[in-house]
């Protein structure tokens, strides 16, 4: 195994880590970052939990070898809310119940942010469609796609008050 | 934590660096990555166990969507589906192509995977490759001196098995000039939208005046390929079909396959709805019922 050091700008900050070309992005995070909000569920690119955004594009952090993304900005949960204030779409996520066990969360918002970064004011359609690579096994969808549509609104009017 | 198991890993700068590399080893023992959304879950669940992985994303240039007028389009080995789906060229002139990525996998996946590398690993049920066989795609594979075109239908030889060289990797595909004016339809069948379909019938034709010229069908998950159902084109070329002719001509599709049964389904229930995508596939390129087949009635 030769290990070698990577250099990464995860959530706004730079990271020199030392990994190796078998380690997984998902791991890197979790394990050796202590990013535990990017979640490990299906492995195997189904579930959407371990979504995060490279070079604000949506990824699955479980199918990457975190070697390939050596140099980029990756974002995960951890990187949304600044200090105590939570995004926009965390705090309609929080006030419209879109969340049970919270297992999916991270991956939903960072979903939702995608979908909103390129598309500020999407019709429930498209919010299903954004998010159909995520799967929810508690709330049923209703309340997650009420939650990105009342966040894509307060966005629009410059946060949610 | 997921452990892989230990492989020698590679950035190649260039396609004849990444060649050279791969004829270093076995053929079973070296694979190219390019998104990684099937090598990457298959290393961590044993199926694959490479010595070697050759990643292509330090090649510049391989991630391109480029239309050369009359002589058709290239696809770049690393150019992703969700950027396929998003082209305003595929939308306008490869209509079959985008209504099979538009309909399949997540944003997620589109994302990282490439159609290049979606054909590589040689599915029976990859809905890329079907829209391509019946948009008459080809395939450039470069190997160590030399490079050849071949038609996408020659690549596949058997399940997840193409014709691939040791010393090649393929570069990009190729379409064929703008394909706007021919009909089509594509349609599949799964158990969410996002699954990997159970069964997939693609079809294009050229219509003039009602007559069906040009036909072509392909049928996804019915065999260790995607396959043409010849017979089924051949009872529609020519004519003017009506009720009658469209069953017969889905009939012949349901016989050109060689169902098995597996976890997504069985063979029976395979061939069943052969015949009834490829009857609604057909009706719906002649325009006769359109919008009512979208992928939402028919699960």
């Amino acid at each position: 195994m030769s290990k070698q050091i990577a250099k990464f700008n995860i959530n706004g900050r730079p990271y020199e880590v030392l990994i190796e070309p078998q380690t997984i992005l998902v791991d890197l995070l979790r394990d050796q970052l202590d990013l535990m909000g990017t979640r490990l569920n299906c492995g195997v690119g189904e579930c959407g939990a371990c979504t995060v955004l490279i070079d604000g594009k949506l990824n699955l952090a479980c199918s990457r070898l975190a070697i390939t993304a050596t140099g980029k900005d990756i974002l995960t949960i951890e990187g949304l809310a600044k200090g105590t204030t939570l995004h926009p779409i965390q705090k309609a996520f929080a006030e419209y119940g879109a969340i049970q066990c919270g297992f999916c969360t991270p991956g939903m918002i960072l979903s939702a942010k995608a979908l909103l970064d390129s598309n500020p004011n999407p019709t429930k359609k498209e919010v299903q469609e954004a998010l159909a690579g995520n799967l929810c096994r508690c709330t049923g969808y209703l309340k997650i796609v009420d939650a990105v549509l009342a966040a894509a609104d307060a966005m629009g009017k410059g946060g949610l008050a | 934590m997921s452990y892989l198991r230990n492989f020698e890993y590679f950035e190649p700068e260039s396609l004849e660096e990444a060649v050279k590399l791969k004829l270093k080893y076995d053929p079973e023992e070296a694979k190219v990555l390019a998104g990684g959304v099937d090598l990457v879950p298959r290393m961590r669940r044993r199926q694959i166990l490479p010595k070697c992985v050759i990643s292509l994303h330090r090649i510049s240039g391989l991630d391109y969507i480029e239309s050369n007028g009359k002589s058709g389009l290239r696809i770049g080995a690393l150019t992703s589906i969700r950027s396929i789906e998003l082209s305003s060229a595929i939308q306008r002139d490869y209509k079959v192509l985008y209504e099979a990525v538009h309909q399949i996998a997540s944003i997620q996946v589109k994302t990282m995977s490439t159609a290049v590398g979606n054909l590589c690993v040689a599915s029976p049920a990859s809905d890329v490759a079907l829209s391509l066989f019946v948009l008459g795609a080809k395939l450039r594979l470069i190997g160590r001196t030399s490079e050849r075109v071949i038609p996408i239908e020659d690549f596949y030889v058997g399940l997840n098995q193409t014709s691939l060289r040791p010393d090649e990797i393929a570069a990009e595909i190729i379409l064929p000039s703008s394909t706007a004016q021919l009909s089509c339809a594509f349609l599949r069948l799964t158990r969410t939208a996002t699954d990997c379909p159970k069964v997939n019938v693609a079809v294009t034709m050229k219509v003039v005046d009602n007559r069906c010229k040009n036909v072509n069908i392909a049928l996804g998950c019915v065999a260790p390929t995607p396959i043409r159902a010849q017979k089924a084109e051949d009872k529609l070329r020519g004519q003017i079909p009506g009720e009658k002719l469209i069953e017969a001509a889905a009939d012949a599709a349901a016989e050109a396959t060689k169902s098995i049964t597996d976890i997504r389904s069985t063979a029976e229930y395979r061939k069943e709805m052969i015949c009834v995508l490829t009857r609604r596939a057909i009706e719906k390129s002649l325009n006769m019922k359109g919008e009512s087949y979208r992928r939402g009635d028919m699960q």
